[in-house]
């Protein structure tokens, strides 16, 4: 639906590899029948530990795991997988607005609510492959509703478009409502998700996600109060 | 089917609005609530009349007549009932202050009052020195406490000491100092001095008591008053819960039993349905409803009834908003749903300063909706592009 097409241009040779950890069976033959129908993505490992399901398949490229294993919230696993540079979609039955947020700032690289359905799921492993951002609505609403003291500071376009995204879970509808392209209101979206890498404590994939979105031209560095020396070597003089 | 009756049952509180108790009443007495106040104050109020009624009886029961006996024989005869004048007028001025709940200007009263302390003792002469018509000895002090009513205590103390001074001085002047006349001065500064003293310090800590117990109980009732709201929020929810794991069982069962052909849409519909209920009501997680929400969970529930499955998702905790604010954000979403086809989508984003509420539903040939507008403070919008109907109210604060 809204999957980057740039996602599967720098993978097209080899599909992607991707392993699930959730505790319900159920679950994971489901999204694997989910991921099966998708050509560029490939189930590598599956289970209910995270240690066991990467060591079967250690060179997954993204690794969906369920926020809630055995009864107990998984968030110091995940902090523990982002910060070695897994990329993790997390996706929940827990869809409440903290602990979406609580997920990005442990450093996952999307947050997928479980009722949102095959192709939500197959565009956030796609974009999370190629560590670029996707929002899916659920994960929009959490970010408008953010009333944190600390949350980023988003500009008036990006917090409309991720609130008109959540409602309307369309993007089309959405960039009619706010007249400008599909793709416009894509950046103001995924900009917003960007800014959200610089909350919580620091994470390999959230460097990872804001280079790429650096790189893409998506943002830059200084809209998100990074600081950059004007001696840089890499930086063109005016 | 048992939903039926199971919807009814919950449908009957779920109109019902929530008390919804105030979060600063958590913190205890320290911010004490505005019924807290009312009983400290109804105290205070008591005692300031009982004061008020001592120096009045003083005054004119006591003093009055004594002053009147004594007539030419004082020293300087005009110079005490011209004190006497001005207290009169001093006490009725305080005396009015603070029946109206207010408080005199201390500072400048009490300056007028020792001033005519002083200048009776002289006026009533040596002769009198001991008796009633040197009337400032025993009845001022009960002025005292009207100027200084809800003062630091030290400040009356320091009033009674000038007080005190005052009269040994004259004692010293008049050369009454006779270990006889000096024992007396003492005990009549000394009695006359306690009593005030006693009332002032009483009256204060029955105000304190008062505000500190009435707090307690306004802090206690909150608390029941969530208990309550909350034990209601979840006995509503037990029982659709009740109601929808019951729905639920019965299309698993079916199908387990091939009873049921998944490919059916009715089959389908009826998963979606059971299924869509369900999300919502893991979605709920306020522990206490909010008035809103609550509205919107019951429209909701009513739509779902009629077979039109619907998510509800909120975000954030909306402010309490009045009634008409609140009616604004729910009755065109309420309206809107009741033309709904096919699916609804709900949602509520809510922050301090701002709540938007938005229905989206499929596009369908039924009759539009009224126009987009906005009365007041809060703003409607209802719009098609052709895929979805959307209708958006929101209201900012001003």
């Amino acid at each position: 639906m809204d999957a980057d097409p740039l996602a599967a241009d720098v993978n097209a040779g080899t599909p992607i590899g991707v392993a699930i950890v959730d505790d319900h069976p159920v679950v994971i033959d489901g999204v694997r029948a989910w991921l099966a129908r998708e050509p560029r993505l490939r189930v590598l490992a599956t289970g209910d530990d995270p240690d066991e399901v990467l060591r079967a398949a250690p060179d997954a490229e993204v690794v969906l795991l369920d926020l809630r294993l055995h009864g107990r919230m998984v968030l110091d696993k995940l902090a523990e997988l982002s910060a070695a540079g897994r990329r993790v979609v997390v996706y929940s039955e827990h869809s409440d607005p903290t602990t979406m947020l609580a997920a990005l700032d442990a450093g996952a690289v999307a947050f997928l609510a479980k009722h949102e359905g095959r192709e939500h799921c197959v565009a956030t492993v796609l974009a999370a492959a190629s560590d670029r951002p996707y929002v899916p609505p659920a994960l929009a609403g959490a970010m408008v509703g953010d009333a944190r003291p600390d949350r980023p500071s988003l500009s008036d376009k990006e917090r409309e478009a991720l609130l008109l995204w959540f409602q309307s879970m369309s993007k089309a509808s959405v960039a009619r409502r706010m007249q400008i392209s599909e793709h416009t209101v894509k950046q103001y979206v995924d900009r917003a998700r960007i800014k959200y890498t610089r909350a919580g404590r620091p994470a390999a994939t959230k460097a990872a996600l804001l280079a790429r979105a650096i790189e893409d031209g998506l943002v830059r560095p200084e809209d998100i109060g990074i600081y950059r020396s004007q001696a840089s070597a890499d930086r063109p003089t005016p | 089917m048992a939903s039926e009756s199971g919807t009814a049952v919950s449908a009957g509180p779920a109109l019902r609005p929530l008390p919804r108790p105030r979060a600063a009443t958590r913190s205890g007495a320290a911010t004490a609530p505005p019924e807290a106040h009312a009983v400290a104050d109804a105290s205070d109020g008591g005692a300031r009349i009982a004061v008020i009624v001592i120096a009045a009886a003083w005054h004119l029961a006591v003093a009055l007549p004594a002053v009147l006996r004594a007539g030419p024989g004082m020293a300087f005869p005009a110079v005490v009932a011209a004190g006497w004048l001005v207290t009169a007028l001093v006490g009725v001025g305080a005396g009015v202050r603070l029946l109206r709940g207010g408080l005199p200007a201390a500072g400048p009263l009490a300056a007028v009052l020792l001033v005519v302390d002083a200048a009776v003792v002289a006026g009533a002469g040596e002769r009198f020195l001991f008796s009633t018509a040197n009337w400032v000895w025993g009845g001022l002090a009960w002025f005292f406490l009207l100027v200084l009513w809800q003062r630091p205590v030290r400040w009356l103390l320091v009033m009674l000491a000038a007080h005190g001074t005052t009269a040994l001085a004259a004692v010293v002047l008049y050369g009454a100092t006779a270990p006889a006349d000096l024992s007396r001065a003492a005990m009549y500064v000394y009695g006359t001095s306690t009593l005030p003293v006693a009332v002032f310090v009483g009256a204060a800590a029955l105000t304190a008591q008062a505000r500190g117990r009435a707090a307690t109980a306004a802090a206690t009732l909150a608390v029941a008053a969530e208990r309550e709201a909350a034990e209601r929020a979840r006995t509503e929810r037990q029982a659709r819960l009740a109601l929808v794991s019951g729905t639920a069982e019965e299309v698993l069962a079916e199908l387990a039993a091939g009873d049921a052909d998944p490919a059916d849409p009715a089959v389908r519909r009826r998963a979606v349905l059971a299924a869509a209920r369900l999300r919502r009501l893991i979605a709920e997680s306020d522990d206490v409803p909010d008035a809103l929400l609550h509205e919107l969970r019951a429209a909701a529930d009513l739509a779902e009834r009629n077979g039109l499955p619907i998510d509800l998702v909120s975000v954030g905790t909306p402010p309490e908003l009045p009634v008409e604010i609140r009616r604004g954000l729910a009755d065109p979403l309420t309206a809107a749903l009741a033309a709904a086809e096919g699916w609804a989508r709900l949602t509520v984003v809510a922050a301090p300063d701002e709540v938007v509420v938005s229905l989206v539903t499929p596009e369908h040939d039924g009759p539009d909706e009224p126009a987009t507008g906005g009365d007041g403070p809060v703003e409607h919008l209802h719009e098609r592009d052709g895929e979805i109907r959307w209708t958006q109210t929101r209201w900012r604060r001003t």
